[in-house]
């Protein structure tokens, strides 16, 4: 591998880069072969789809290609005291990849190979940097699927989706990235290399640290490779679409098909502000048939009876309902849905929120945050993970304007509010990162926190693996 | 035993605290030396604490770390691990008098519990809402849900459905030190910090005391069930089916193989011989709108390898199938003393893991009956034997079933825990790094070493 940047070639051509470098940095920097002090490479690595902007780049990013790179990496680090951010796709929505002066950023992202594929077991194995989509597209030749299916599927890696415990449009049904990760492989901030969980459907030995790796957010370690459960593709799939005069009438809705006893695989819901963007940017029409959306699939055997049932529970609140004709229907559908966060991104800067709800609260949830975007005077568009209580409400402000400052920042303190006080939670799947740590604290409490610590402390002693990122 | 002036003390610290729910009559005291492993402690608690509220088991925490008295947890005393048996020195905190439901919230598919409730209570509550709790263990009748949740019970539905772990959105856990803490969220999900609600999830009272739980629920299943009894001639043949039906990609909600020796004692205990003679049968029960459709497949799966299958779509005939499986430890136990083994391996070694018993069976000269949740790879591997110690035999066969396990890419145990029974394998599984890294967790959760000791890991001398 040679490329202009990297050692041994053309470095630190930006005076205000090097200004930052420290000799421990240099020095780790110097010593590894993958390791580029490019320009680009550094602005690329300090921010994340966040909206966050660094005060300043990283020293370094380095490009592991293997195990062996990261362990080493770790090790080198380990010894000079210096501080690593790891990072994927760099898709995260919380600043958990961000980076500043003074670090190194160690990229997995070419670590992207699908080592193995057992479709007996339905098990994959994978390196951390291969995208979500490039392994569903890899085991559906199988009759398989893998499960955890964020919105950003195309461009967001498996190593990212577990360090945030990654849910999306199918959890509700099928689980959260902690329920299709059977094993992982993991390197220590000391380089050590530690395997947790099991190659088997179940297993009870010790603490389960396998779950507590998913969604440490790169706190407690660097995860290298990772044994996904697969499922069987369901035979069916059955895809219906309602518009609603308003958003409060869906929110019904949705609460209505939990309380129905059925258990649909998507439901989405998106505000009317968020379908006229996707017309917009898409040239579609679905603003005219309603001020709210809701898109919800069943699947299995029995989909179109499941869907008989919804349609029965969304009836008494929906204007119009439209179910997919044929599997091209069902997919401009989700496509639409899909098309809400780029199409909002065009219209300024985006902060996407991730507050949770239980199921029956949605309605007041979308009631608060108007109250919200009228009161700090931003605009907020909202798509909902409706099975399961998950909102994403999207602060935009001007391109001017600060995201992370600001009426952005007392809007996302008023959402984490309303969420606390509907009994819900900061953030469903996006992790606490950098953006949500003030609010932390009074979700978990003083006694949880200090044994969040604590437990980062075994791990991570020296603090060096992603500092201030999490807890 | 001898008493010494600080076990004196706390006894009487916790009668002044806690009026009328500290029990030290001796008869009483016994049953808490044994739960259902086999194991037996050298002797009696010095009291057991029968806590009513959250409140009584901080009281309790609080004086234990104060006088640093081993604290054992306990729910219905069912574990098959020696999770939760006490011994000298040590006070039992029994939480079965904590057996109330809280709620039950239809909308949010959830429901608040104590810890002390049987999960058979909870669910025939639940069913009245159109709804269950999906961890499934054998022992659902007797088993608490606290229990089910420190062990991370896992059961006969657990392949379709998922184990415990799956189904607690949120607990309420007091720490060593009397602190109580919430962990998970009441919603479905939820990223905030470390997932501890999880790390608490199995940890076999050695990191804290559930003392509620919010559990996430399911709409029970529409449509009727179909289950397929097929029988074989050898385990072999049995296990190859299970595997050909998981790689098919279809999910029955059961499937339950036995070995020729179980039904053998199956069938003297039933005092009749409904298994026919078969050398092993598969259980394979579906549910949902695609129970028939899943089941006459998985029976001609079975029938392509050999099994004579019966299908059945009445409900009655069905509850008779699963019944026999239920049956099968209370059939062993009738026989002697009965030790659990509880390894998983990976889907397709199953036909491996039963010729490796095979084997050791003859290797140490004892009858090895065992079952398995063939859905998930869970074998329970079960030694009888009589007499109140476990033979040197069947401790060294059961040592080389773990590394047989282990050797097939397995685990120790799938969904009983490690309690006392297997504490001596752990570090070969784990490793030396995640086995330190474990222990630290144990340190930060309980400095004082007063939760459960002895429990899980080895004590450090």
């Amino acid at each position: 591998m040679f490329r202009p940047g990297m050692k041994g070639n053309t470095v630190n051509t930006s005076p205000t880069a090097s200004a930052a470098m420290t000799s421990a940095t240099a020095a780790l920097l110097e010593s590894l072969a993958c390791a580029s002090t490019d320009p680009q490479d550094r602005a690329h690595a300090s921010t994340d789809r966040s909206g966050y902007v660094s005060p300043s780049v990283p020293d370094g990013v380095v490009f592991a290609e293997s195990i062996d790179d990261v362990a080493q990496t770790m090790r080198r680090a380990s010894e000079l005291g210096v501080q690593v951010v790891p990072r994927g796709a760099g898709s995260g929505l919380a600043g958990g990849a961000a980076a500043h002066a003074g670090q190194v950023v160690l990229d997995v992202s070419r670590m992207n190979r699908i080592l193995h594929i057992d479709p007996v077991e339905q098990i994959a194995v994978v390196e951390p940097g291969v995208v979500n989509a490039a392994v569903n597209a890899a085991v559906a030749e199988h009759g398989l699927f893998y499960a955890p299916d964020p919105a950003s599927t195309a461009i967001c890696s498996i190593g990212g989706n577990i360090a945030t415990n990654a849910g999306g449009m199918w959890c509700a049904k099928y689980g959260v990235t902690r329920e299709s990760i059977l094993a992982l492989r993991v390197v220590l901030p000391d380089g050590r290399i530690l395997d947790t969980g099991r190659g088997t459907i179940k297993g009870v030995t010790g603490y389960d640290l396998n779950a507590l790796m998913i969604g440490s957010e790169g706190t407690l370690g660097i995860v290298v490779e990772a044994k996904l459960r697969l499922r069987p593709r369901p035979v069916h799939t059955a895809t219906l679409v309602a518009y609603f005069p308003d958003v409060a009438a869906a929110a019904q809705a949705a609460s209505a098909i939990i309380a129905a006893r059925v258990q649909p695989s998507v439901l989405e819901l998106m505000d009317g502000q968020t379908l006229a963007a996707v017309d917009a940017a898409q040239g579609s029409d679905h603003a005219v048939r309603g001020g709210a959306f809701l898109l919800a699939q069943t699947d299995g055997y029995g989909a179109y009876l499941e869907q008989e049932v919804l349609v029965e529970a969304i009836r008494p609140y929906a204007s119009s309902m439209e179910q997919a004709a044929d599997a091209e229907h069902a997919g401009a559908l989700m496509a639409a849905r899909r098309a809400a966060i780029p199409s909002v991104e065009e219209l300024g800067r985006v902060s996407i929120c991730d507050v949770g709800v239980p199921r029956n609260r949605l309605a007041e949830a979308f009631a608060g945050l108007d109250a919200i975007a009228a009161k700090t005077g931003v605009r907020i568009f909202t798509v909902a993970h409706a099975a399961d209580g998950n909102l994403h409400p999207m602060i935009v402000v001007e391109p001017h304007e600060s995201i992370t400052e600001g009426p952005a920042k007392e809007a996302l303190g008023e959402m984490f509010h309303l969420a606390k006080g509907l009994g819900g939670t900061l953030t469903g799947e996006h992790g606490v990162g950098l953006l949500k740590r003030d609010w932390l604290q009074a979700e978990l409490g003083d006694t949880s926190l200090e044994l969040q610590h604590a437990i980062r402390d075994v791990f991570n002693p020296r603090g060096l693996l992603n500092p201030g990122k999490a807890i | 035993m001898t008493t010494t002036h600080s076990t004196t003390k706390i006894v009487d610290a916790l009668q002044a605290a806690l009026p009328g729910r500290v029990d030290t009559d001796p008869a009483l005291l016994d049953a808490f030396t044994t739960d259902r492993s086999g194991h037996r402690s050298p002797g009696a608690p010095l009291a057991v604490v029968n806590a009513c509220t959250i409140e009584d088991v901080q009281a309790a925490c609080r004086l234990a770390s104060e006088f640093r008295v081993p604290v054992v947890s306990r729910g219905a005393g069912t574990g098959l691990a020696g999770g939760a048996i006490a011994g000298p020195g040590e006070i039992v905190l029994s939480l079965t008098g904590m057996d109330r439901i809280l709620e039950v919230s239809p909308a949010n598919r959830l429901a608040v519990v104590e810890p002390g409730i049987l999960n058979g209570d909870l669910n025939r509550v639940l069913a009245g809402h159109g709804l269950w709790w999906a961890p499934d263990p054998a022992s659902k009748d007797i088993s608490t849900v606290g229990g089910n949740i420190a062990m991370n019970a896992g059961g006969l539905l657990c392949a379709k459905y998922g184990v415990t772990r799956e189904a607690v959105l949120a607990l309420k856990v007091v720490l060593a030190d009397g602190r109580l803490i919430t962990v998970g969220h009441r919603t479905v999900k939820g990223v905030t910090g470390f997932d501890v609600c999880a790390l608490m999830i199995g940890s076999e009272g050695t990191l804290g005391i559930i003392v509620e739980a919010t559990l996430k629920l399911q709409p029970l299943v529409s449509g009727g069930v179909a289950t397929v009894g097929a029988f074989f001639d050898s385990v072999e043949d049995a296990a190859a089916a299970a595997s050909a039906i998981t790689a098919e990609g279809l999910v029955p909600s059961i499937m339950e193989l036995m070995d020729g020796r179980t039904i053998t004692a199956m069938e003297r205990f039933a005092g009749d011989a409904v298994f026919g003679g078969a050398g092993a049968f598969l259980l394979v029960q579906c549910d949902g709108p695609a129970a028939q459709a899943t089941a006459s497949r998985a029976a001609a799966l079975a029938t392509a390898i050999g099994g004579r299958v019966e299908t059945t779509t009445d409900p009655e005939e069905s509850d008779r199938l699963v019944g026999l499986r239920r049956n099968a430890f209370p059939a062993l136990e009738a026989m002697g003393t009965m030790l659990v083994e509880d390894m998983a391996v990976p889907r397709d070694r199953m036909a491996d893991a039963f010729a490796a018993i095979r084997r050791i069976e003859q290797k140490y000269d004892v009858a090895i009956p065992s079952t398995c949740h063939a859905g998930d790879g869970n074998l329970h591997p079960s030694f009888v034997y009589t007499g109140d110690t476990v033979p040197e035999n069947i401790w060294a066969a059961a040592g080389e079933m773990f590394r047989t396990a282990l050797d097939f890419g397995g685990t120790l145990s799938g969904e009983h825990g490690i309690g006392l029974l297997k504490r001596a394998w752990l570090r070969d599984e784990l490793g030396d790094d995640q086995y330190e890294l474990q222990r630290g967790i144990k340190e930060l959760f309980d400095p004082l070493g007063i939760l459960n000791p002895g429990k899980v890991f080895v004590p450090e001398d």
